[in-house]
């Protein structure tokens, strides 16, 4: 029995690495730009295609082709944001949220109908020599590619904080998030930090679905359920620390998990839900944000 | 230096200010009084490309700065101090006066103009590693001015420096506010603090429902019975 609770505590942590990894980009979206971009888990979807097909066409290793789909996400963030959201990012603060729903919410229809037509619905998953290998702790298995996933979740974090807390551009960043006229009376290009910022958050989506192609599996329509995770995720940890995203997605990948084994598998969405809503209730600027008026 | 012609600024169908003008010249304290609500927020945030210019001219060291982007009129030489908590609370009292020098052309005087801050508010110095959040309504002020002084400022303005502070804490911003002149910056000071204002002030003008209604040097304003009860006595 405490056989099986280890593992689902393993496979938890794995999973929430995920969850965190996705909800990095859609944190620092929602905290600079003031935007909710539901098609974030899209985003993902097409970082899991352009590792597929960098594989299968290339046979480029996934994590060799790790920086060519950051880059060519932070290229398609920067198309999504000049053709979309800049509009939204004109408008007051106040209204941004929902404009941006209702905008991210096309976007998602398009993508997913487009990722139908070019890539197909079959579900892909990139097999390696060394995708079915695992590290064996007693009778724990770790799987490499997904313990791999947490790394470069927890890596992505940390390079983020950097870029935010030690350098020029990552003041202006966060100036932007807390005021973004003061940002602009101080001399920053508001519109080229949402860009960039927007662009970064895009990139982080492919990362996120490059791992997710490896660990797990890509297909046109999986980006809503990563998406909603994200949001919990988001919720869970509060604005304003970075590794406070990848540890509530942690907490929330654990919860799940054990609620599965406890109380059986359906209660594993109930059970994420539950968390949310006591956090919510009781610390609504989440776990580990800031309450700052 | 700085010239403001016919300005009109509307909040999309509401026309607040109907055609002031005011001028800035080097090396002097201009103020603008006037009551609540008479347009001089919405001025300030027009000169700064904050809100759209309907009408008028404003032009610095010849230039026009009408649909100037907000960051480069910064670059220029213009800064504006908004009305409370003009630094950032998240940010450290140091990555404020950083983010202060932001401008390509502040950039590289940044350590000159830090030790120039520091010198002027020795207060800062104690206080480099804590969050502006946390510091007191005076210190806050100070920041607030030291921030824009790291943007190398020709003209800079500010909007009621006096709001919400104690009254020593307004002299003290006040003097400051001279040694800024005094070290070749013109100022354009927006005050309800009038009698304050009128003393540091070479020229003032008086604006109301939106237009100047009137002006001159600060002894003959303080002179005029007529401005002075319509307008000037709080």
């Amino acid at each position: 029995m405490s056989q099986l609770i280890l593992q689902s505590v393993v496979s938890g942590l794995l999973v929430g690495g995920m969850y965190g990894l996705v909800a990095l980009g859609l944190a620092l979206a929602f905290g600079v730009l003031k935007v909710l971009n539901v098609a974030h888990g899209e985003l993902l979807m097409l970082g899991g295609y352009t590792a597929f097909f960098a594989f299968t066409f290339w046979g480029l290793d996934p994590f060799v082709s790790l920086p060519l789909v950051f880059v060519v996400m932070f290229g398609f963030g920067v198309i999504v944001y000049l053709t979309l959201f800049r509009y939204v990012t004109r408008t007051e603060v106040h209204t941004r949220i929902k404009n941006s729903l209702l905008i991210s919410f096309g976007l998602v229809l398009v993508l997913q109908a487009l990722a139908v037509r070019f890539f197909t619905a079959d579900e892909r998953t990139i097999s390696t020599a060394y995708s079915s290998e695992a590290i064996s702790i007693g009778l724990v298995r770790i799987p490499v590619v997904r313990l791999a996933g947490l790394v470069v979740a927890v890596v992505a974090a940390l390079l983020l904080e950097w870029l935010l807390n030690r350098t020029r551009f990552g003041r202006a960043v966060r100036a932007t998030s807390e005021d973004w006229t003061r940002a602009a009376l101080s001399g920053v290009d508001v519109n080229r930090v949402y860009l960039i910022a927007f662009a970064i958050s895009a990139a982080l989506a492919g990362l996120a679905g490059s791992m997710i192609s490896l660990g797990y599996s890509v297909s046109p329509n999986i980006g809503l359920g990563w998406t909603l995770k994200a949001l919990i995720v988001v919720v869970l940890a509060g604005l304003g620390s970075m590794r406070g995203i990848i540890v509530a997605g942690l907490f929330l990948g654990l919860t799940e998990s054990l609620a599965a084994v406890w109380l059986g598998g359906e209660y594993r969405e109930v059970a994420a839900l539950v968390l949310f809503l006591i956090v919510l209730s009781i610390r609504p600027q989440g776990l580990f944000g800031r309450a700052y008026a | 230096m700085l010239r403001v012609e016919g300005l009109e600024v509307a909040y999309g169908d509401l026309q607040v200010v109907w055609g002031a003008s005011f001028e800035v010249p080097g090396e002097s304290i201009v103020t603008i009084l006037g009551p609540n609500g008479a347009g001089k927020t919405t001025t300030l945030l027009a000169l700064m490309g904050l809100l759209p210019v309907v009408a008028g001219s404003v032009t610095f060291n010849g230039v026009s700065l009408v649909g100037v982007p907000t960051h480069q009129i910064v670059e220029r030489g213009l800064v504006l101090i908004p009305e409370e908590r003009a630094a950032f609370a998240t940010l450290t009292v140091e990555e404020n006066l950083d983010l202060g020098a932001y401008t390509p052309r502040a950039r590289h005087s940044r350590e000159q103009k830090m030790s120039e801050v520091l010198e002027l508010f020795p207060r800062l110095a104690e206080r480099m590693r804590q969050r502006a959040g946390t510091l007191s309504g005076g210190e806050r002020q100070m920041l607030a001015i030291g921030k824009a002084l790291m943007a190398r400022p020709e003209v800079l303005i500010l909007d009621e420096p006096s709001l919400g502070l104690a009254p020593i804490i307004v002299e003290h911003t006040f003097e400051a506010i001279e040694k800024v002149r005094d070290r070749g910056v013109s100022v354009l000071l927006v005050e309800q603090h009038v009698e304050m204002a009128l003393q540091i002030a070479d020229h003032a003008y008086v604006l109301d429902m939106g237009s100047i209604v009137a002006d001159g040097t600060s002894s003959e304003l303080s002179a005029d019975a007529r401005v002075q009860d319509a307008y000037l006595s709080l």
